[in-house]
């Protein structure tokens, strides 16, 4: 009884897929429909729907730029949104799981680790992709109403000539299309940090120590750039300096260089290398922190 | 579960490395297109305590500047010109390139402060009146000065800053720099041209050049033969004693002027 | 034995653990806790067998191991022939753990459907599985009620359910009777009889042990990640010098003589009683019927 039996002749009842986007789906819209139901999302939600809906009426001071305002808001709105909601609903997924022993359940099916992790981060991105398809219809409508606005004002008491000229200024300065690579770069920063938060998870004993640690890094994150640039440059700082700026500028992502919103609203226009660029960058701190994950959560015991 | 820690943490050091000349070459990329504003050329210590309060802000920077700014409008119905001074620096430092706060808060300083301070009757010796208005009109100069540092790319405040060497400092030839500046810019309106020549035109030494330029100018047509042009021109085709001949323009002689 | 199991043992068994070893490192200490010890068993296919211990012993690790969840500090663990660490080896497996609580938000069928799919399951295969497997359970009615409306031992249901969505042919149940009242339990016990008819193995982990005694055919006793006692249920319990009888409708004469009979041969009348029920018997009866009387319970025997 005890000596090495022969090996089981008989196939198992279902064919074993070793890749299966079915798999991935199914995990990840389990993953999009328990966060949907998540209260924060909700509040965090119609906050900033609010905040967008009323920047059309709200502040109508003639001396303003009329669009600023209303950018600047709608656009920090998004921003915040999604890196608040990226950090607290991704810092839950996997220490949930676990304390349910759902993930055993799951896990004790064929299902490799690496398509569960995948499953969960399809999620999370989808979930941050209809936000932000939301918040960007309503300010879209937002940018409407004011433009309406704006223009309905500009053309009082111009001459018929310049009606034409008055009209193109106005569209103009509302609707750029630097927004879209805008919305774009909110985007791929706040899977950024859903990944980022992933990986905290795998070995974080508790939800609130990822928590604290994702937007620790969040704001170290925007003043990486400085601890780099030192570190390149100067030749004065001592050996210790040195080895603190390495040690910021290694670990920590700029997230400064992943924002062109200050840019956009202020009117410049974003060139498409920079756009790519820096799309570039956000998208691969967002494989290698998810890469990381996966290597950390592959072994773990559980 | 050790080791997979020590291989994501390797590959999180190597990605590290990796990323440094990437994220520079985008810094720098950025900063000729004069995104995120000037480089602060302050000490490191300076610039973590100035980027951290921005830090703090992160995503949250343009919603405080508006806000201040707004603040600031309420501080100028009270007259706190202070209190503005200082508002308007640090909605400045949050948006460094939202051309319209620098230009209003040099407005407000080098024309409503300085009025309000040569005009305060709680200070009675005049001397002291003068110098303080003198002094607001530095903090003008000043916010325009930093605003162009931030956007040398744009010909608004170059423009601003000539108007004000011109009005309060009565410095032709900074403003005729400053207007020469702007019309180098493409995109710059029609007149910076001329109000270039025009400044250079009340600076002695440079009554060639600026004939020059007049001449130029007077030449590309009808459009720019503006009252304040030709009379600069005649000005300066009688001082420099052009001949005759070679005068594009000759002033209509008024009633009581002797020809 | 059964033929089931004998033909399990031509096949190779259901389960193959070999000199299993599992030490967990205590962080910041030098100490290290061995939850498992040289643990060597067999699960043959067909066989319920029941992996016992007490709280601490080690259990719930080997079965963590066998279900791959844990990588082994030495040894090695096999479902069906392939090693435990190989995802393929989990097609033949489902899965209940001790206390699930599985998504609240979610109906009886949407979460069979949910773990159907990630067995690669779609379509009309699925909707038959689920239908099949709540009519199994008798989760029918509650197939639209979300599972935060269900009872404990709707739970544990729904639970074994959903381990054997893919037809495994090997069932891991950890305490699947556990805070469930005595009429739930009884309906899981005749599950796992039901299942052990149909081929599939069942390794079952409990503190229940009067309820293990009932379905179980082998069993393992874990102390302190050691394996201690391991063998035929009725081998290992049965006290070898006695000998039980039972006699119905014995007058008291019959029963005089045969105390007399076993007094003449040198053994020993060590009692002579009427045998009792269990109380789970009397609460099951009483409670199903609603009867208020004092009527003795019938005497039910296991067949």
């Amino acid at each position: 009884m005890m000596d090495t039996p022969p090996a089981s002749t008989l196939p198992p009842r279902t064919p074993h897929k070793l890749f299966s986007p079915a798999r991935i789906w199914a995990i990840a819209s389990n993953t999009l429909l328990e966060l949907v139901r998540l209260k924060v999302f909700y509040f965090l939600l119609l906050f900033a729907l609010l905040i967008i809906g009323s920047s059309a009426f709200m502040l109508d001071f003639k001396f303003q730029e009329q669009f600023q305002v209303l950018k600047d808001m709608s656009l920090g709105s998004m921003s915040i949104f999604t890196w608040l909601l990226s950090v607290l609903a991704t810092s839950m997924l996997l220490p949930k799981e676990i304390e349910d022993r759902t993930l055993y359940t799951i896990l004790a099916k064929p299902v490799p680790r690496l398509e569960y992790l995948m499953g969960k981060l399809l999620g999370i991105l989808v979930l941050l992709l209809i936000s932000i398809l939301l918040m960007s219809a309503l300010f879209v409508v937002a940018l409407y109403i004011k433009q309406q606005q704006v223009l309905a004002d500009a053309v009082q008491g111009v001459p018929p000539e310049q009606v034409q000229a008055v009209i193109r200024g106005v569209k103009a300065s509302s609707f750029t299309v630097s927004l879209i690579p805008c919305i774009v770069v909110i985007y791929i920063k706040s899977a950024l940090l859903a990944s980022f938060t992933l990986l905290v998870s795998t070995f974080a004993t508790s939800s609130i120590f990822t928590v604290i640690v994702s937007f620790v890094v969040y704001f170290i994150g925007h003043v990486q750039g400085i601890a780099r640039e030192s570190l390149l440059s100067s030749p004065h700082t001592t050996a210790l300096s040195k080895i603190f700026l390495a040690f910021v500028a290694l670990l920590f992502p700029d997230l400064r260089l992943l924002s062109l919103t200050d840019d956009v609203v202020a009117g410049n226009a974003i060139s498409s290398t920079i756009f790519l660029k820096t799309a570039g960058l956000g998208v691969s701190y967002f494989c290698v922190y998810s890469l990381m994950a996966y290597l950390i959560f592959a072994f773990k015991e559980l | 579960m050790t080791k997979s820690l020590v291989a994501a943490a390797a590959i999180g050091l190597l990605f590290g490395m990796a990323k440094l000349p990437f994220e520079h070459s985008l810094e720098q990329e950025d900063r000729a297109a004069f995104f995120h504003g000037a480089k602060l050329s302050l000490g490191l210590r300076d610039q973590v305590g100035q980027l951290g309060f921005l830090a703090a802000l992160s995503g949250f920077r343009s919603l405080v500047a508006d806000f201040l700014w707004i603040e600031a409008h309420t501080a100028w119905e009270g007259t706190q010109w202070a209190r503005m001074a200082l508002l308007f620096n640090n909605v400045t430092t949050l948006q460094p390139r939202v051309l319209m706060f620098w230009d209003m808060a040099a407005w407000h300083m080098a024309y409503n402060a300085s009025v309000a301070a040569f005009n305060d009757r709680r200070q009675p010796r005049k001397a002291l009146r003068l110098r303080a208005q003198r002094e607001y009109f530095e903090l003008g100069k000043d916010f325009l000065v930093r605003g162009i540092e931030n956007n040398p790319d744009r010909y608004l405040l170059y423009e601003r800053l000539g108007i004000v060497e011109r009005d309060k400092f009565g410095d032709h030839f900074a403003a005729a720099t400053r207007f020469g500046q702007a019309a180098a810019i493409p995109g710059a309106p029609a007149y910076d041209k001329r109000f270039t020549a025009y400044e250079l035109s009340h600076c002695p030494g440079h009554e060639r050049e600026a004939y020059e330029r007049l001449l130029a100018l007077y030449r590309m047509g009808k459009q720019e033969w503006l009252p304040t042009l030709l009379e600069r021109l005649g000005y300066l085709q009688a001082k420099l004693n052009v001949p005759e001949a070679q005068r594009v323009y000759i002033p209509p002689i008024r009633p009581g002027q002797k020809p | 034995m059964n033929d089931k199991i004998l033909e399990g043992e031509a096949s190779g068994p259901a389960i193959s653990i070999r000199h299993l070893t599992k030490v967990f490192p205590i962080p910041f200490r030098r100490e290290r806790v061995v939850a498992v010890k040289d643990l060597s068993l067999d699960v043959l296919p067909g066989q319920v067998y029941g992996l016992l211990g007490p709280n601490g012993s080690g259990k719930s690790t080997a079965m963590k191991i066998v279900l791959g969840l844990v990588t082994p500090s030495a040894g090695q663990t096999q479902i069906f022939g392939r090693d435990s660490s190989d995802v393929e080896s989990r097609e033949d497996v489902g899965f209940l753990p001790e206390n699930p609580y599985f998504y609240k938000y979610l109906t009886g069928e949407e979460t069979l459907r949910f773990y159907g799919k990630i067995c690669g399951l779609s379509g009309s295969k699925l909707r038959a599985k689920i239908a099949e497997l709540l009519k199994l359970v008798g989760l029918e009615d509650a197939r639209d009620r979300r599972l935060g409306g269900y009872s404990k031992g709707m739970l544990q249901r729904i639970g074994l359910a959903q381990a054997l969505i893919q037809d495994p042919r090997l069932l891991v149940l950890d305490e699947p009777t556990a805070g469930v009242d005595p009429a739930g339990s009884r309906e899981i016990r005749d599950l796992i009889l039901d299942f052990k008819s149909r081929g599939i193995t069942v390794l079952l982990c409990s503190h229940l042990l009067g309820q293990v005694q009932e379905i179980c055919d082998r069993i393992g006793i874990l102390s302190r990640g050691v394996l201690v006692r391991e063998g035929r249920l009725d081998d290992l319990v049965a006290i070898e010098n006695q000998t039980e009888l039972i006699l119905e409708n014995a007058p008291p004469p019959l029963i005089g003589e045969i105390k007399a009979l076993v007094e003449g041969s040198g053994a020993r009348l060590v009692e002579a009683r009427k045998p009792h029920t269990t109380l789970e018997q009397l609460f099951l009866e009483v409670t199903a019927s609603g009867k208020e009387t004092n009527e003795r319970p019938h005497e039910r025997r296991k067949e």
